[in-house]
């Protein structure tokens, strides 16, 4: 662990409720009790969505801190972009000096690396404004190259698997 | 004398035991005296030669340690302990002599003049150093039983035996010795007058601590972490003067210590503290709380984070408990309580920091101290809060401050839940204003959780409300449930619900005249239509809360009388134009309206509720006359023939009449029966729907239209939960039986109809198989070949004759019947006729299966363990049919698919032991291609992954092979179904946790390249788990 504490006591929000598919509730069957099985039907396909992409990184843990990027408002499903094979992530630091964006990307990075379909290409971004080295942040996330050389440093890995821990968790407490 | 000098010269020259046991036996007999062993031993204690020194006395010390009590008198004691005293200086025979010594302070003969000499001896000639700990061990019984037996006259030695014991004491290692010394050191520190040695005392005790003793691998004394923890505690907390030298102590480790070494330092100053007292405690209070304040507010675990604040909650109530009685006023409180308040009330200035959470736990920790601390903190904190709440500028952290302040109330409840006399809460002053700020708060939808979470602190604080406080907070969340502009979800549903569910259970009339009739008002007279969703959802959300909240007796009689008025509505309307043309909304509705009684009926049951038996009268009478009634006409009254609806009222009706007492139940089993022989339903049905006089319901009759005969349910459900002791009102039971399995196999018409006369059957079998043994052997013998082996018939009419054979034997099965077994055998007759195979192996599943109708709460006969006793008998079977490769394939797949379901259906207590040879055939049986095996095969390989080291090595032998299949059946194009899939993938996960690393790592990369195509499921459930699946393999390293 570095020895700075890039912000000591970082504001921590309640979890926004989770989000009910509209579609959900159209689908549900006119008799009570009666969608306990998921239905069979092999031709509706559920594509992967804001929210599901959300699920994924909402509970990574924050390196400095024993609270989710969820609760520090550091990744939020509205940041999220999907549009076809193309996934845009965006994210907020909780101060502009924060030096463990770099490490909230990368884990963010790793994460939906081993989460989603080859198909999609991933941009992980900085919220515009919200960092003083935003530029210098994104550019780190998004060159492949880079991001390949840091997942050959052991100890950053480790990490890494630290922050993902709690990833699992989907928005769930525990 | 002379058998002594023998016996000696025989042990010296032998060492055997013998001679020992024989002295023994001579000195208990009074065959010899002690002293004439020490004459015969004489030359050989003063012996030049050192070994025969020592075994001389070692001799003695062997016979003495075997001998009776009885056999020493004062004065042998007395001439022991002065040879042995002299035996200690010399280095040979120290070892035997404290061996004697160990026997002779044990005796109650041992005077305080005695313990004196050997305890003034050990003092002069033991060095510890060069003994070895076992030896070392002796020395410390030795002193241990002398302060046990002997204590004044240590306490005589003064200064002098507290000196020598220091000397002793001082550098002891071994675990086990220093469990006694830990246990004579808390004795000197509280009796003896230790004010001069303190020093040196403290010295001896506290450098053992932090205790980092990690026991090693097959210790023979079995000493524990904990023991020497414990016992060393008792030491450091036994005298107040440790004190000042203490306290640096714990500082130093508490900042410098590793996570387990934090948590005993934390624990030992819970117990130091109140021995060292508040004067200590207040002059080194501010710095023993900026050390644990480190602790509570950048904890290293929650664990420590716990221990910390109980720390401090210690320290607090070591300051201020002895002068509670001087403490009025909230002034009076000075020192650490008040400095450490205010800085916490600081922190909580920014509520919706993360420093908050840890302030107000603190808070809380001081709300279990002593009263007078607990009034100050919450005059300090909760004006604070509800300030912070009101303040404009902080409308957005509105929710952390309701957090907050619920725990600081429910903290408030639990400090005086504890004592027995009647105290006012410690809220009371404070809870208008509480009230008011979760009235605002219950407005806006993220503030909802938190103030419901107030709230339950409040209703649960014993005499906190009065009855008009609880009618308001009734008021406050009816209105928040009901509100339209706000979207509320099921948390805060449940929460609302659990509020009610409280109040009302101590003060039942707010809910049922506030919320209730809200709730029945929302309810439509008409089902919405098909399209509106959200309609019906949230009729739905409006009957999920009554079914909770009616579950106590009084709301439940309203909601009986309100939602059985409403089924009558909707089944059989009024205007005849009423009748719309897709009745299936109001169906389902009708239905929603019947789930939601019976649901909360079984609620009931379960809580055991008494009222339950009223409903006989006030329920069933009228559901039975509503569903004959709607049989009579089902073209113009359709709603109420509807299966699903008949099988729910079956349900109410086998909860209520599964309480009733043997003499009820028998009334209401003669007006069923009547029903059956007769048709006249007027003993039974009753309600507002007149049904024409003369009108007979003739069940069994072949002619009677299908609506009718579909009302069997209702009645099979009287039946089945009658006591065996109630008497069937038939002249033979034989001939009932036998005509209603003929009924449900020729003239029944559907499959709700022939389940409900299997279960009739089953269950009179159950309870009355005494009396029909002609009907049981008649089955066996005729009805077997006639009907399933019978090759002429339908294969569909077999299979259903292969279902009635299951429920057949199934009562019979679950009480252990004799002739279970032969009916249980019959299926595998079959197994070799292709067209019925699969379901007679299907069958065998069933059999073990758990069902609803020959339950304890019917009152079936049910012998324990019957699954059990089934399995092992035809499990070894079903396993030689399945290997035996002399039979045709489709008997050997019939094998496999009667193994499949036969294990999912089955505790895994009953096949664990058979796993080695079941394994191959669970393989096997992934390779069929009926999806529902597939599944169950998956299942019973997740739950054999919980099972025992032996159970997981087998799976290793077949790892890879699982692995190939696992993804196999993960594949959307390999596997159409979700239901194998996801097990399938949560199999996957599983092997990573149960097979070693070098066994698997082989398939790492192709687990992860195949399960990469996973992620691209078309179906949410199915990618979720392959993301888990995944994870956990790429974290599986070796």
């Amino acid at each position: 662990m570095p020895a700075e504490i890039f912000n000591p006591n970082p504001i921590v929000f309640s979890p926004a409720k989770p989000t009910g598919r509209l579609a959900d509730l159209h689908a549900q069957s006119l008799w009570i009790n009666d969608t306990t099985e998921p239905e069979e039907g092999a031709d509706d396909v559920d594509p992967i969505d804001q929210d599901e992409i959300f699920d994924l990184i909402r509970s990574i843990n924050d390196p400095e801190h024993p609270n989710t990027l969820e609760e520090l408002r550091v990744v939020s499903a509205p940041q999220i972009e999907v549009n076809g094979n193309h996934v845009m992530v965006e994210f907020t630091p909780t101060v502009p000096h924060c030096g463990m964006s770099t490490l909230i990307g990368l884990s963010i990075r790793v994460r939906l690396l081993r989460s989603l379909p080859n198909r999609f290409k991933v941009d992980i971004r900085l919220k515009p404004g919200s960092h003083q080295s935003e530029l210098a942040v994104n550019k780190q996330l998004n060159d492949k190259e880079r991001v390949a050389a840091a997942l050959e440093n052991a100890v950053l890995v480790d990490t890494v698997e630290q922050c993902l821990v709690t990833a699992g968790r989907r928005g769930h407490p525990e | 004398m002379e058998s002594a000098e023998r016996l000696v010269r025989t042990w010296m020259a032998s060492g055997r035991d013998e001679e020992i046991e024989e002295t023994v036996s001579e000195v208990s007999n009074d065959r010899i005296a002690l002293i004439d062993i020490v004459k015969a031993l004489g030359e050989y204690l003063t012996s030049e030669d050192d070994e025969i020194r020592a075994k001389g006395v070692d001799f003695l010390s062997s016979v003495l340690a075997r001998s009776p009590v009885a056999n020493f008198n004062r004065s042998s004691v007395h001439v022991l302990t002065n040879f042995y005293c002299s035996k200690l200086d010399d280095t040979e025979t120290i070892i035997p002599a404290l061996k004697g010594l160990n026997t002779l302070t044990r005796l109650p003969t041992c005077s305080s003049i005695d313990a004196t000499t050997i305890i003034q001896a050990l003092f002069r000639h033991v060095k510890m150093k060069a003994l070895v700990h076992s030896v070392r061990f002796t020395v410390f019984s030795i002193i241990d039983t002398l302060m046990a037996q002997n204590r004044d006259a240590l306490k005589a030695l003064g200064k002098t035996f507290i000196a020598g014991y220091l000397s002793l004491a001082e550098g002891e290692k071994d675990p086990r010795n220093l469990l006694l010394a830990f246990a004579i050191a808390r004795v000197i520190l509280i009796e003896f007058d230790i004010s001069d040695h303190i020093e040196s005392l403290f010295n001896i005790t506290f450098c053992y601590f932090p205790i980092t003793f990690r026991p090693p691998p097959n210790d023979p004394y079995g000493i524990t972490t904990d023991d020497l923890r414990q016992g060393l505690r008792a030491c450091l907390n036994a005298s107040p003067s440790f004190g000042p030298l203490a306290v640096p102590v714990f500082l130093e480790k508490l900042t410098a210590g590793s996570p387990s070494t934090k948590r005993d330092t934390l624990q030992t100053m819970a117990v130091c503290l109140p021995v060292y007292g508040s004067t200590l405690a207040r002059v080194s209070g501010r710095k023993l709380w900026n050390a644990l304040k480190l602790e509570i507010f950048q904890p290293t675990d929650p664990l420590t984070e716990e221990e910390a604040l109980k720390t401090t909650r210690v320290l607090v109530e070591t300051i201020y408990s002895h002068e509670e009685d001087a403490l009025e006023s909230n002034d009076d409180i000075q020192g650490l309580a008040r400095d450490a308040c205010e800085e916490c009330i600081h922190i909580l200035r920014e509520p919706e920091k993360s420093s908050a959470k840890p302030a107000i736990k603190v808070l809380c920790a001081f709300m279990a101290t002593t009263p007078s601390v607990s009034r100050y903190t919450l005059s300090q904190a909760v004006p604070h809060l509800v300030k912070l709440f009101l303040d404009p500028d902080e409308v957005s952290n509105r929710p952390p401050i309701l957090l907050l302040l619920a725990d600081l109330i429910n903290a408030a409840r639990d400090s005086t839940s504890q004592s027995t006399e009647e105290v006012s809460p410690l809220m009371i002053p404070y809870k208008d204003d509480v009230l008011g700020v979760v009235s605002v708060g219950l407005k806006t939808t993220l503030s909802r959780l938190p103030a419901l979470s107030v709230i339950r602190g409040l209703i649960t604080t014993k005499s906190l409300l009065s009855e008009e406080e609880l009618g308001f907070i009734v008021h406050l969340v009816t209105e928040t449930f009901q509100s339209e502009d706000s979207d509320n979800d099921d948390f805060s549903d449940s929460a609302i619900l659990s509020v009610l569910t409280t109040i009302s259970a101590s003060v039942s009339r707010h809910v049922q005249e506030q919320t209730l009739p809200i709730l029945f008002s929302s309810l439509p007279d008409t089902a919405p239509t098909r399209e509106a969703a959200a309609e019906r959802a949230k009729c739905w959300r409006n009957l999920l809360a009554l079914r909770t909240l009616c579950v106590h007796p009084e709301l439940f009689e309203i909601l009986v009388i309100r939602l059985t008025t409403k089924v009558d509505l909707i089944c059989v309307p009024k205007a005849k134009d009423d009748i719309e043309d897709d009745p299936e909304p109001n169906t389902a509705y009708a239905h929603s309206l019947l789930k939601t009684i019976a649901d909360t009926l079984s609620a009931k049951v379960d809580a055991g509720h008494p009222d339950v038996t009223k409903y006989i009268d006030r329920l069933v009478p009228r559901l039975y006359n509503l569903f004959i009634y709607s049989s009579l006409q089902p073209t113009k009254y359709v709603i109420a023939t509807d299966h699903r609806l008949i099988s729910v009222a079956g349900d109410i009706i086998m909860l209520v009449t599964q309480c009733l007492p043997v003499q009820r139940q028998e009334k209401c089993i003669t007006a069923i029966f009547e029903v059956f022989s007769s048709g006249d339903v007027h003993g039974i049905a009753n309600g507002l729907q007149t049904i024409p006089p003369g009108f007979k319901l003739l069940l069994f009759n072949e002619a009677t239209p299908t609506a009718q005969k579909n009302l069997l349910p209702l009645f099979t459900a009287g039946v089945v939960t009658a006591h065996k002791e109630v008497r069937l009102p038939i002249p033979t039971l034989d001939t009932f039986l036998d005509q209603a399995l003929t009924w449900s196999l020729v003239h029944a018409d559907n499959d709700l109809q022939r389940e409900s006369a299997w279960h009739l059957i089953s269950s009179i079998i159950n309870k009355h198989a005494e009396d029909i043994s002609s009907f049981l052997d008649n089955q066996l013998n005729h009805y077997w070949y006639l009907r399933v082996a019978n090759t002429e018939i339908a294969s569909e009419k077999r299979q259903q004759a292969i279902q009635a054979w299951i429920w057949i034997s199934k009562g019979l099965l679950v009480r252990n019947h004799p002739m279970a077994v032969n009916y249980t055998d019959r299926l595998f007759e079959v197994f070799n006729d292709d067209s019925i195979s699969w379901d007679a192996g299907k069958a065998i599943g069933q059999l073990a299966s758990v069902d609803v109708i020959l339950t304890k709460k019917h009152h079936a006969i049910m012998r324990i363990l019957h699954a059990q006793k089934f399995v092992n008998r035809v499990l070894p079977h079903i396993i030689a049919g399945a290997q035996d490769s002399s039979r045709p394939p489709h008997e050997q797949t019939a094998y496999l698919v009667a193994l499949t379901s036969l294990i999912e259906a089955s505790p895994k207590t009953a096949y664990a032991h058979e796993m080695p040879a079941l394994m191959p055939l669970l393989l096997r049986g992934l390779e069929l291609p009926d999806v529902d095996i597939r599944a169950d095969v998956i299942k019973t390989l997740l739950a054999a992954a919980e099972g025992d080291a032996s159970e997981q090595s087998l799976v290793s032998e077949h790892a890879s092979t699982l692995v190939t299949y696992m993804l196999k059946n993960s594949m959307v194009e390999e596997m159409s179904s979700m239901q194998v899939r996801i097990p399938a993938l949560r199999y996957l996960g599983v092997l990573p946790k149960i097979v070693r690393y070098d066994v698997l790592h082989p398939c790492k990369s192709i687990v992860l390249r195949e399960l990469a195509k996973v992620l691209d499921d078309p179906k949410r459930l199915v990618r979720k788990e392959a993301v888990d699946t995944r994870t956990i393999w790429f974290k599986y390293n070796g």
